[in-house]
């Protein structure tokens, strides 16, 4: 049979961005992928060395527009790690309270674009219904939608309040998760179409370094949260699954939106019993970190987000390198997409949850 | 995992700020590392300009059964040895660090430019970089 080359993308919406993969096929088995990135290219890890660290900090939401606060926490906790900066309780529930949401958000948005992806259009409209609730709650406190540029250096940009809005958020999620487990989870299309698809084994996704929910369905339990300060005196469980293939990672998705539920309940409690947040006031314009090399990770929604800096005590890093858990997932389309059919292609790539920025930095 | 019964494997390495760094034997290295002590996630792999004392290549190696971390530096000019072959996340890590620091790793046969078009000049993240853009003349 003669082969085929197909060109899918740049601009397909599965990929939720600019992603182009090059299939080679033969009838409609795929032989080879190969992912084209970079027509997001930015320069982030450029940026930083020309840029201060206050003039900086906006920037780094952008890198995943969908998940902006984690990699704010990421640049604030280094910078804090650096400058030996305690943050007081209520700014670290504060935190979590904005990054638990925010994970919700991200999870919720993937579910509908997965969903579309598969051709199923109204739970695109469920999930973003749900999502909008998220979303007005965050412009209330932070000013902005998404790309909310609200932790700063020593603690976050003004006090939280309207926490009965949380509240509503926490009390509707639950029985809408419910309503999507009744149109999604046993659908006979939804399961013939991704149980069993893209199937990935622990060794495997080891081997290509995908962290996540990606990985912990696949039997690993790795979720950076469990070590992580912010987490300390929260107790929630790792979602681990065993399925391994896109219906799984789906489930597993669900899930980390009840967890994360039952964080934000207990962050709630702690938020309500203290008022007057107390912040460490850093001088925005002499912010130098002593000489040396700094590194934080944290578990962002798409795996293991992580920073690194290299400091010589000037106005500006030296270097700064992000680690992102999209970029490594775009790698594994090469491996994970032989052997399968092209309509299952646009399922397996969307049920890893790749976003293009987080890719192309 | 203990660093002085590494050292008497490999004579090669000394520990520097609670990294490993190697002088030779990249490869072989961290292929020793990985079967032995199973660190069996390649986390990252950092690269810094240091100007004339090289580009120090940083492996954050981790066991997910252990749960530790490990550091593995290197320092290379332009040439140095992938370790794709050990861990295959590192075909991304090396694509991009040629990409932006020109660094060629020998055994790694999809080096080519990843977020930059293939006409560009220079690697951005050299600090020997020249900023040659036709833009930054358009006002004189």
């Amino acid at each position: 049979m003669t082969k085929l080359k197909l060109n899918l993308g740049p601009q397909h919406p599965s990929t939720h961005g600019v992603l182009r993969l090059i299939l080679e096929l033969e009838g409609e088995k795929i032989l080879s992928c190969e992912p084209d990135v970079g027509y997001l290219h930015r320069g982030m890890e450029k940026m930083a060395e020309k840029l201060s660290y206050i003039q900086y900090l906006p920037l780094v939401d952008r890198i995943d527009y969908l998940a902006g606060f984690f990699y704010s926490e990421l640049l604030c906790r280094t910078v804090e790690k650096a400058l030996d900066i305690e943050l007081s309780s209520r700014v670290k529930n504060i935190r979590v309270l904005m990054l638990e949401l925010n994970r919700i958000a991200s999870h919720l948005l993937w579910i509908g674009a997965f969903l579309m992806d598969l051709g199923a259009v109204s739970p695109f409209f469920y999930a973003f219904r749900e999502r909008e609730l998220i979303l007005k709650y965050f412009e209330k406190v932070t000013g902005q939608r998404m790309m909310n540029n609200y932790f700063v250096y020593g603690g976050v940009r003004r006090d939280i309040f309207d926490l009965e809005d949380v509240e509503n958020i926490i009390k509707i999620l639950p029985s809408k998760l419910n309503d999507y487990e009744k149109i999604i989870t046993d659908n006979p299309i939804f399961i013939q179409r991704t149980k069993g698809k893209g199937s990935l084994n622990s060794d495997v996704a080891l081997n290509f370094g995908i962290t996540g929910v990606n990985l912990r369905t696949s039997g690993i339990n790795l979720d950076i949260r469990s070590n992580d300060y912010l987490y300390k005196d929260i107790e929630f469980k790792p979602v681990v699954l065993l399925g391994k293939d896109a219906w799984c990672r789906y489930k597993a998705r669900i899930l980390e939106i009840k967890e994360s539920i039952n964080i934000i309940k207990q962050i709630l409690g702690k938020l309500k019993q203290s008022t007057g947040v107390e912040q460490t006031f850093v001088n925005p314009l002499n912010i130098k970190l002593p000489q040396g090399e700094y590194y934080s990770e944290i578990e962002a929604p798409r795996g293991l987000a992580s920073v690194y800096i290299k400091s010589t005590e000037e106005k500006t890093p030296y270097r700064l390198k992000w680690r992102t858990g999209s970029y490594y997932s775009v790698n594994l389309l090469r491996k994970l997409l032989v052997g399968e059919y092209l309509n299952d292609a646009i399922a397996i790539a969307g049920s890893l949850d790749i976003i293009l920025p987080e890719v192309d930095k | 995992m203990n660093i002085n019964e590494f050292n008497d494997i490999f004579q090669n390495c000394e520990l520097i700020d609670e990294k490993i760094v190697i002088k030779s034997d990249l490869a072989k290295t961290i292929e020793f590392i990985k079967d032995n002590y199973g660190f069996n996630l390649l986390k990252e792999i950092v690269a810094v300009d240091n100007k004339e004392h090289g580009i120090e290549l940083i492996y954050r190696l981790y066991s997910t059964e252990n749960e530790e971390s490990v550091l593995v530096s290197f320092v290379v000019n332009d040439f140095a040895e992938s370790v794709s072959k050990i861990f295959e996340s590192a075909v991304a890590d090396e694509k991009e660090i040629y990409d932006l620091f020109g660094v060629k790793f020998v055994g790694n046969d999809e080096l080519k430019r990843l977020y930059l078009p293939e006409s560009w000049e220079g690697h951005p993240l050299r600090k020997d970089y020249v900023q040659n853009d036709e833009r930054l003349r358009w006002n004189d």
